[in-house]
C-alpha cells in the first residue's frame, strides 16, 4: 500500500499547473480526497441483519439491522417485498420514524440489564433462606407473616431495587410458584402477555411455561377493549379484516373512529394511492383528526353517538335499496349470506308481542339432529318453511351440509328464499322494540308481516329477520306502525331523529348513505368502512359495530375486495395460528390449558366490583321488567357457573384437594370425578372463587407480567390496581361504603390490599410495570433474538433475528422461560415432589361441539334448580390433568407426542399429523438427554421453535393447508383444496422469510383468500366458495336471539348511549378555582405505543417531553387553563397530573389523553393525592357488560380472545384544572 | 535592560511562534474534521448576524492598521512626507471607530453565546476561551490606542514595529521594548496568549478563506481517488 500523504502536503499544490478544459470553463481539481471517506464510513457497517419490532405495531415491518464494530447503529426499511401484482401499489416504503429509532433503547438509560429484585424481599429471603432449608417454608415465612409481607409489598412503586444473580431469583420465583401450587393451587399462578404475534415465539415461551405449571393465561384482546365483540356476534370470528393493499381496491372508503395515518402509517400510502384512484374518502370522528385531511366529506359526529350515525345512515340505506327499489345484487347477497330471509317467533310479553327467536326444525315438530340448532326460512318455491343447509345444527351432525347452498337438508329441494313475509303474510301485527337514547329507556311500536305458526297446538307469529330489521330501523312499508315518512321527520331511526344526538347534518348522512349504496351497486360491494378504537372502547362497543357492520352487509361489501369492515387496533393476526397455539399451549403434553378471559380477572382481582355504581337495571330493555341482577359481577358469576366463561382461580379450594377428595371418595376416573364436583357444587359444599374473590384463599398469588406494560399502559382502573392488587401507595378517591352490592358474591367489610404475593416482570426497558415489580428480570430486544412476527396489515410473516447477543445479563423470553422452567423442575426435584392430579374445569367454546350446549338461547341455572348440572353442558367441562413438576423443563424444551397422536387443527377443523412430527424429529433434530423427552424434536433454542411454529402450521406449510381444507371439504361438501393446491410443496422455513418476505398460503385458519397473488379480505371464501360463516344460522346475522340479549334489548343493532357517569358521586375534593367537567378519551398516541414507547428520548423530543392533555380552546378559556398549563384531571378512580394542550382540533366537551404516557417520564405532585399524579389510566375504571358474558350458544361461545367483557374505560368524565402550584415532590 | 525584559521580548515571541506555526501544522495533519469556524447559525441567527458582521468588519479594519503601522516602516511614510503628527491623526480617526466596531460585535458574541442557552449548550472550552482572549487583545489594544491619543512623544513605529519585524529576521531586539508604555505590553503579552491557543480552536478558520474559489472555473471534475499521485 502506498503511503499516505499528509494532508498538509497534499494541500500544498498551488504551483502544480491546472488542468482546464472547455476555455476554463471546467477543471480538473487533483488533492486530497480522503475527506470524502468520512462520509463513507458514516454508512459503513460489518454486518446487516433482518429483523422487526415487536411493540404491538399493526405495521409489521421488516427492518434491516445495521452493526457496526459489534454496536447495533440504525435501522433501515427493508425493501424486498413481493409485488401485490400488476396495476397495484406495493407495500414499499414500510416502516415509520418511530421504529427507526428503536435502536435507541438497546443502550439506554431504561435498559435493564440485570435481574433486580425489591430490596426489601430479597433482604427477606435471604434472611429465611438461611433459617429455612426447605425453600418452601423460606417463602412461606415471609408471604404468611402478615408484617413482613406489608413490608416489601408498601415497597413497590417505590424504588429500592438491587441487583440479583440470576440463580437467587429464578429459585426465589420458583419457591413462589412451588409454594402457591401446593398451598392455594396452580390455577393461582397467573401469566399476562399480549399480542403474540408481535413477536410469538416470546409470548408462547411463558404461555407454554404457564399451561406447563398450570398457570392461567390471561386474555387481553378484550382486556384492551381492543376486540369488538359485534365480531363474533355477527360473524362467530374473532376479527378478520383486509390487509392494507386491499383498501386500494375499494372504490369508497369511510374511515371511522380510526386514524389511518397516525395509527397505520406504514400503511397509510395505500389510502392515499387509492384517492389518486378515485376512491372516495368519507371520515367520521369527532375531532379533525390526521385521517380527516385525507377525507373528500367530514362527519363530525358528537363522540360515542356513532351509533345513532350509523343506524339513520342503515335507514337510509334499508329505504332507499331494499324498500323503493330492489337491488338484484343485494336481493342474492341477503338471501344467500345474511340471515335475513330467517324465520323468527314472536312472541307476547304481557299485552305486548315481542321478537322471540329463531324459528327451529324443533318448532316444527322436524326430526333431525341438533334440530335446536336448525332454523328455518320460507322457501318460495314449496310455499312452506324450508331446513337450510349451512345451520349450526348441521355444522354439528356430521351429515356433511355444512354448506351454504341453499338447499333443504331435509329433502334435498332447492330453496328460494322469501326475504321478507310482505305480500305473502297472513296478517300485520304491532311488536314492541326496545330504544334507548341519553335521556329515555323506552320502545318502539312497530308493525311486521306474519306468518301464523301451530307450535305445540298453539298458534304463534313468526316473521323474518328481514321484517324485523326494517321494523327496527323505522322503515315505512305502508303497513303502518311508529314509522316516520320521510327522513325529516323525528323518529328513529331517521336522519333527523340522529341529528340532535350526533350533530351531523341529516342531509350529509342521507347523501353519504345513498352514494354508500350506490357505489355499491356500480362495483358489486367495493364499499369499505376502516373502523377502529375511536369508536371502540366504548361500553356499548358492540352496539355501535353492529349499526356500523350491518351498513357493509347490507350494501353486500363483505367478503369482497375493496369492500367490507377493516378493523384495525393491534397486531392481531397470528397468520402461522397452529403451531403457535400447539406450543404456547403446550397441548403437545398435556391439556387443557386454562384461559383465562383477562377482563374478568382484573375485575375482581383488582376489586373493581366492590365500586359498582351503575345499576344494570339503568341499561336493560323497556321491553323486560328488570335486569336479572343489578351488580354486574353477579352477571360474571352466572358466566362462570353456567360454563360461559372461564374462572381461574376456580374453585375456594385448591384443584389438588378437590381431586384427592374425590379420590377419598372413590372417584377417580375423569366422568366420575366431574359428576363428584357438580355434585360438591350444587350442595354447596364446594364453591367457585369468584363467589367470593375477597377471600384469601382466592387470591391471585403470582403474576408472570412480560411483552406487557400492565401497571401502566394497560390497567384500567389503575389506582385499584395499585390498592388492592399491589398493596401500596394509590390515588384511589373512591370508596366501596354504598357502592351496589352483589347477591351472587360474598360482600366482605374490609376489602383486601396486596392479594399479589409475587408480580414478576420480564423487560427490556423499565416502565411502570418494573417500577412496581418485586422481581425484574432483564429481556432481551428485538434485534437480540429470534422470533417471529406477522400482522392483519400484510400477509408476510416476519422473522426477528439476533442482531447482536443479548448485552448485559439480558436473555430472550424463551432463555428466560426455559430458565424458570429449570429452576422449578429443580427445585422439584430437590423436594422430591410426586407427581400430583388436579381438577382442572373449562368453559364451553366456540368452535366444538359444545357450542351448542345451551340451546335457544334460554339461560339455566342450575344452582337455582333451574336444570341439571352437568358439566361440559349446563356448567363447565370439569377435567382431571396429572402434572409433574420435576419434568416441566424437558417438556418445555422438546415438542411432545400429542402431535403426532391427537386429532390436529383449529376453528373446528381437524386432521392427523403422524408424519409431520415424525419429519419433524429429522428436520429440527431431537434431544438426545435421557428422559420423557429423549428422542422428541428438540426446541431448547427459541429459532427451533419457529421452525416447528412454521412447520406446523397451515398458512407456512402447503401440505398442511391442503389437509385442512380436504377436512373442511368433509365437513361441507364443497370443492376447496384448490384454494391451497398450487401451493402444496412449499414450507416455509425460517431461512426463507429471512431471506426475503414470503406471502402466506390460503388456509381455513381465516376466512380470506391469497390465491393466485390476490390481496386478502376477509369472508371472500365464505362469500366465493359458500363455506358458512360459524354462526347459529351459518350466515352474517343481524339478529342475536339469545336471552341476555333480549334483556338488554340488542337483538339487533341499535343506538345506546354512552354510560351516565360523573367524576363523584360524594365526597368531591372541594372546588379550587375555575374548572370544568369533560368526556375522558385515552386514544393512540401518535410518538408513543403501537409503533414505539413513550419514553425514548427520540420520541418525547417530538412533542412536549412530558403528559399532555388536549382539550378545546373555549373549554381550557372556561377553566382559565393555557396551553402548556400543567393540570389536575382527577374523578374518584384517580388523578393524573399533565400538560394542556390547547387546540381547536379538539371539539368542546372532550379531553383526549393520548394512551400510554409513562408515568416515570416527567409527573409532578399533586395535592390531591399527595403524591405524584398518576397515569392514563388513573381517572379509569372498568365497566362490564353482561351480554358479553353469553356463552354455550353457538358463535356467542367462549374463545380465548374471542369472546368476553371487554374493558372498556370510555364513558367516563374529568374534573380538569389548573394546577396552581408544581411540586416535583423532589425535597 | 533586565532578565525580564530578555525573557518577555527575546524568547518568549519565539516560543509563541513555535506554538502558533507547530500548533496550525499539527492541528491540520491530525483534526481535519475539527478543522472549522464551527458556525452555530442555525441555533442563533438574530444576534449572529449583527455581532459577527460589526466584529468582522472591525477586526479586519484594526488588522489593516495594525499592517500600516508594525509592518510598513516608518522609514517609508517619511519617505512619502507622512509627518509623524498626520500618521497619527490617521491612525486614530480610522484605528478608533474600527476598534469600538470591532469590540461590540465581540461584546455581542459575548453576550450571545453565554446567554442563548442552545449555543451556551453546544460550547466548547475553546469556544468560550477564544471570546474572552479576544475580548483581552482588543480591549487591551484599544485601551492602549485610547491612552496614547495623546501620544507624549512615543511612536511605536519606531519601537514596537522594528522590534516585531526583528523577529522574523531573527534580529532580536528586547531593547526596543523596554521604554514601551505599559498598556501596549499588555496587549502584546495578551496576543502571546492568544495567539497560544489560537491553533487549537476555531480560530484556525482564518487560514481557511476560501480564496482559490474566486479563481475556480465553474465546473469542476475530480480525478479518482486510486490515480491520485
Amino acid at each position: 500500500m502506498k503511503k499516505k500523504k499528509s494532508p498538509l502536503w497534499q494541500r500544498l499544490n498551488y504551483l502544480k499547473p491546472k488542468e482546464k478544459y472547455a476555455d476554463g470553463h471546467s477543471q480538473l481539481q487533483v488533492g486530497d480526497r480522503d475527506w470524502e471517506n468520512v462520509y463513507r464510513r458514516r454508512w459503513q457497517h460489518d454486518k446487516v441483519v433482518r429483523s422487526t419490532h415487536g411493540v404491538n405495531c399493526t405495521g409489521s415491518c421488516s427492518w434491516n439491522i445495521f452493526v457496526k464494530d459489534g454496536i447495533v447503529t440504525w435501522e433501515g426499511q427493508s425493501i424486498d417485498y413481493p409485488s401485490t401484482g400488476p396495476d397495484m401499489p406495493d407495500f414499499e416504503p414500510r416502516g415509520c420514524p418511530r421504529g427507526a429509532s428503536f435502536s435507541w433503547y438497546i443502550y439506554s438509560p431504561l435498559r435493564v440489564k440485570y435481574p433486580y429484585v425489591r430490596k426489601k424481599l430479597i433482604h427477606l429471603w435471604r434472611e429465611a433462606r438461611e433459617h429455612y432449608d426447605n425453600p418452601l417454608d423460606a417463602w412461606k415465612s415471609i408471604v404468611e407473616n402478615k408484617e413482613k409481607a406489608t413490608s416489601y409489598k408498601k415497597a413497590r412503586g417505590k424504588g429500592g431495587l438491587v441487583r440479583a444473580d440470576w440463580k437467587e431469583v429464578t429459585e426465589l420465583v420458583a419457591a413462589s410458584v412451588l409454594y402457591t401450587t401446593l398451598t392455594y393451587g396452580s390455577d393461582r399462578n397467573i401469566g399476562f402477555s399480549p399480542i403474540p404475534a408481535m413477536s410469538m415465539v416470546s409470548h408462547a415461551a411463558g404461555s407454554r411455561f404457564m399451561s406447563l405449571i398450570g398457570g392461567p393465561m390471561l386474555s387481553f384482546y378484550d382486556w384492551y377493549a381492543d376486540l369488538p365483540p359485534a365480531s363474533p356476534q355477527i360473524w362467530g370470528d374473532q376479527t378478520d379484516v383486509p390487509e392494507s393493499s386491499d383498501w386500494y381496491n375499494s372504490a369508497y372508503i369511510m374511515t371511522w373512529g380510526s386514524n389511518v395515518p397516525l395509527t397505520r402509517t406504514p400503511d397509510a400510502h395505500f389510502l392515499a394511492e387509492a384517492r389518486y384512484k378515485g376512491t372516495k374518502v368519507v371520515s367520521v370522528s369527532p375531532d379533525y383528526a390526521e385521517s380527516t385531511k385525507f377525507s373528500d366529506d367530514w362527519m363530525s359526529v358528537r363522540q360515542g353517538t356513532d351509533g345513532a350515525l350509523a343506524m339513520a345512515m342503515g335507514h337510509v340505506i334499508l329505504n332507499e335499496f331494499y324498500q323503493k327499489q330492489t337491488v338484484p345484487y343485494f336481493e342474492k347477497y341477503a338471501k344467500t349470506y345474511t340471515d335475513f330471509p330467517f324465520a323468527v317467533k314472536l312472541k307476547n310479553q304481557g299485552d305486548r308481542l315481542v321478537a322471540d327467536r329463531f324459528l327451529h326444525a324443533k318448532d316444527l315438530g322436524i326430526e333431525t339432529t341438533n334440530n335446536e340448532w336448525k332454523p328455518l326460512m320460507f322457501n318460495k318455491l314449496t310455499n312452506d318453511f324450508a331446513l337450510p343447509q349451512g345451520t349450526m345444527g348441521t355444522r354439528w351432525d356430521k351429515e356433511g351440509k355444512w354448506n351454504l347452498n341453499l338447499i333443504d337438508e331435509r329433502t334435498n329441494e332447492k330453496i328460494e328464499p322469501v326475504l321478507g313475509f310482505l305480500g305473502i303474510e297472513d296478517s300485520c301485527q304491532e311488536i314492541e322494540i326496545a330504544y334507548f337514547d341519553a335521556s329515555t329507556r323506552s320502545t318502539m311500536k312497530r308493525m311486521v308481516p306474519v306468518k301464523s305458526v301451530e307450535i305445540d297446538g298453539e298458534k304463534v307469529y313468526v316473521t323474518s329477520v328481514y321484517d324485523l330489521m326494517l321494523a327496527n330501523y323505522g322503515i315505512d312499508r305502508g303497513i303502518g306502525g311508529q314509522v316516520a315518512e320521510s327522513y325529516d321527520e323525528i323518529e328513529a331511526f331517521t336522519p333527523a331523529w340522529q341529528e340532535a344526538i350526533t350533530g351531523v347534518d341529516r342531509n350529509l348522512v342521507i347523501k353519504i348513505a345513498k352514494e354508500f349504496g350506490q357505489n355499491a351497486i356500480d362495483t358489486n360491494g367495493k364499499s369499505m368502512i376502516i373502523v377502529g378504537a375511536g369508536i371502540n372502547h366504548w361500553f356499548h362497543s358492540d352496539a355501535i359495530y353492529r349499526a356500523v357492520v350491518n351498513l357493509v352487509i347490507m350494501v353486500g361489501a363483505q367478503g369482497v375486495n375493496g369492500g367490507g369492515w377493516a378493523h384495525y387496533v393491534g397486531q392481531e393476526k397470528l397468520r402461522p395460528a397452529e403451531g403457535w397455539n400447539t406450543i404456547a399451549t403446550a397441548k403437545d403434553w398435556q391439556g387443557p390449558p386454562k384461559l383465562q378471559n383477562g377482563t374478568s380477572f382484573f375485575y375482581f382481582a383488582t376489586d373493581q366490583w366492590r365500586y359498582e355504581e351503575t345499576s344494570m337495571s339503568e341499561l336493560t330493555a323497556k321491553t323486560v321488567d328488570k335486569a336479572r341482577y343489578e351488580h354486574a359481577a353477579d352477571y360474571n358469576v352466572l358466566a362462570a357457573r353456567l360454563g360461559w366463561l372461564p374462572s381461574y382461580p376456580t374453585f375456594d379450594k385448591n384443584g389438588i384437594d378437590v381431586f384427592n377428595e374425590a379420590k377419598a371418595s372413590g372417584y377417580e376416573k375423569a366422568e366420575d370425578v366431574a359428576k363428584y364436583v357438580a355434585k360438591e357444587l350444587v350442595d354447596r359444599k364446594l364453591s367457585f372463587s369468584i363467589e367470593d374473590p375477597d377471600n384469601p384463599v382466592n387470591f391471585p398469588r403470582t403474576l408472570f407480567v412480560w411483552r406487557a406494560n400492565l401497571i401502566s399502559s394497560s390497567g384500567k382502573g389503575h389506582e385499584y390496581f395499585l390498592k388492592h392488587l399491589l398493596g401500596t401507595s394509590h390515588g384511589l378517591l373512591n370508596d366501596d361504603e354504598d357502592s351496589l352490592r352483589p347477591s351472587e358474591i360474598k360482600w366482605r367489610e374490609q376489602a383486601p390490599e396486596g392479594k399479589l404475593d409475587l408480580l414478576v416482570d420480564l423487560d427490556f426497558r423499565m416502565a411502570g410495570t418494573g417500577l412496581y415489580s418485586d422481581v425484574i428480570l432483564p429481556a432481551a430486544t428485538w434485534y437480540e433474538k429470534h422470533d417471529l412476527s406477522s400482522t392483519d396489515m400484510h400477509p408476510f410473516v416476519h422473522p426477528f433475528n439476533p442482531a447482536v447477543a443479548s448485552p448485559w445479563e439480558s436473555k430472550s423470553d424463551w432463555d428466560i422461560f426455559k430458565a424458570l422452567a429449570k429452576g422449578i423442575s429443580d427445585l422439584a426435584t430437590t423436594l422430591e415432589l410426586e407427581p400430583f392430579k388436579e381438577v382442572v374445569t373449562s368453559p364451553l367454546l366456540h368452535d366444538t361441539a359444545q357450542e351448542i350446549a345451551q340451546p335457544l338461547g334460554e339461560i339455566r341455572d342450575w344452582s337455582k334448580g333451574e336444570c341439571e348440572a352437568i358439566p361440559g353442558k349446563t356448567m363447565p367441562n370439569v377435567h382431571v390433568v396429572e402434572r409433574d413438576y420435576k419434568l416441566v423443563h424437558k417438556k418445555f424444551t422438546s415438542l411432545g407426542p400429542n402431535i403426532g397422536k391427537n386429532p390436529y387443527g383449529g376453528k373446528g377443523i381437524s386432521w392427523s399429523m403422524e408424519k409431520e412430527y415424525e419429519d419433524a424429529k429429522h428436520a429440527i433434530g431431537t434431544v438426545e438427554e435421557k428422559g420423557i423427552s429423549k428422542g422428541l424434536p428438540n426446541i431448547e433454542k427459541a429459532k427451533d421453535a419457529c421452525e416447528a411454529i412454521l412447520r406446523l402450521s397451515s398458512t407456512t406449510n402447503g401440505k398442511l393447508a391442503v389437509k385442512a381444507w380436504k377436512a373442511l371439504e368433509k365437513q361441507t361438501s364443497l370443492s376447496l383444496k384448490d384454494l391451497a393446491e398450487e401451493r402444496e410443496e412449499e414450507l416455509f422455513t425460517f431461512e426463507q422469510v429471512n431471506a426475503q418476505p414470503k406471502t402466506v398460503i390460503t388456509s381455513p385458519a381465516f376466512s380470506g383468500s391469497e390465491k393466485g397473488g390476490r390481496r386478502y379480505s376477509p369472508f371472500t371464501t365464505n362469500i366465493e366458495k359458500m363455506i358458512p360463516f360459524r354462526t347459529i344460522t351459518g350466515r352474517q346475522s343481524y339478529f342475536l336471539d339469545h336471552e341476555m340479549m333480549k334483556e338488554f334489548g340488542e337483538e339487533m343493532a341499535t343506538y345506546k348511549p354512552m354510560l351516565h357517569h360523573t367524576p363523584f358521586k360524594k365526597d368531591r375534593p372541594p372546588v379550587e378555582g375555575k374548572e370544568i367537567t369533560l368526556n375522558y378519551l385515552t386514544p393512540h398516541n401518535k410518538w408513543s405505543i403501537h409503533s414505539m414507547y413513550y419514553d425514548a428520548q427520540p420520541m418525547l423530543t417530538l412533542f412536549r417531553g412530558g403528559p399532555t392533555i388536549w382539550l378545546n380552546k373555549d373549554d381550557a378559556a372556561e377553566a382559565g387553563i393555557e396551553d402548556n398549563d400543567w393540570i389536575e384531571c382527577f374523578n374518584r378512580n384517580g388523578v393524573v397530573v399533565a400538560r394542556a394542550v390547547v387546540s381547536h382540533r379538539i371539539p368542546r366537551t372532550i379531553a383526549f389523553m393520548h394512551h400510554a404516557q409513562d408515568r416515570h417520564i416527567q409527573v409532578p405532585g399533586t395535592n390531591l393525592t399527595k403524591n405524584r399524579g398518576g397515569t392514563h389510566n388513573s381517572p379509569t375504571k372498568i365497566h362490564m357488560k353482561p351480554t358479553h358474558m353469553i356463552g354455550g350458544y353457538a358463535q356467542l361461545s367462549y374463545g380465548f380472545n374471542y369472546y368476553g367483557p371487554t374493558g372498556n374505560q370510555r364513558d367516563l368524565h374529568v374534573v380538569i384544572r389548573k394546577l396552581e402550584e408544581v411540586d416535583w415532590l423532589e425535597d | 535592560m533586565n532578565m525580564l525584559d530578555w525573557f518577555l521580548w527575546g524568547i518568549i515571541p519565539y516560543i509563541v511562534l513555535t506554538i502558533f506555526i507547530g500548533g496550525h501544522i499539527y492541528r491540520y495533519q491530525k483534526d481535519q474534521f475539527g478543522w472549522s469556524s464551527k458556525s452555530s447559525e442555525f441555533l442563533e441567527k438574530k444576534l449572529l448576524r449583527v455581532g459577527s458582521l460589526m466584529f468582522h468588519f472591525g477586526i479586519f479594519m484594526v488588522l489593516g492598521g495594525h499592517f500600516l503601522g508594525i509592518l510598513v516602516p516608518v522609514q517609508v511614510y517619511n519617505s512619502l512626507g507622512v509627518t509623524e503628527h498626520q500618521y497619527h491623526i490617521i491612525a486614530l480617526t480610522f484605528g478608533i471607530p474600527a476598534g469600538i466596531l470591532a469590540i461590540i460585535g465581540l461584546g455581542i458574541l459575548m453576550y450571545r453565546r453565554l446567554s442563548v442557552k442552545k449555543i451556551l449548550k453546544t460550547s466548547s472550552k475553546g469556544d468560550i476561551a477564544v471570546l474572552f482572549f479576544l475580548f483581552v487583545v482588543i480591549a487591551s489594544g484599544l485601551s492602549a490606542t485610547f491612552l496614547n491619543i495623546d501620544s507624549h512623544g512615543f511612536d511605536y513605529r519606531t519601537t514596537i514595529a522594528p522590534w516585531f519585524r526583528g523577529i522574523f529576521i531573527f534580529r532580536v531586539q528586547p531593547e526596543l521594548m523596554s521604554e514601551v508604555p505599559i498598556w501596549f505590553k499588555i496587549h502584546l503579552i495578551a496576543n502571546y496568549a492568544f495567539a497560544s491557543i489560537w491553533p487549537f480552536t476555531r480560530m484556525v478558520h482564518v487560514f481557511s478563506f476560501p480564496a482559490r474559489y474566486l479563481r475556480r472555473s465553474y465546473v469542476i471534475y475530480k480525478k479518482q481517488a486510486n490515480q491520485l499521485n
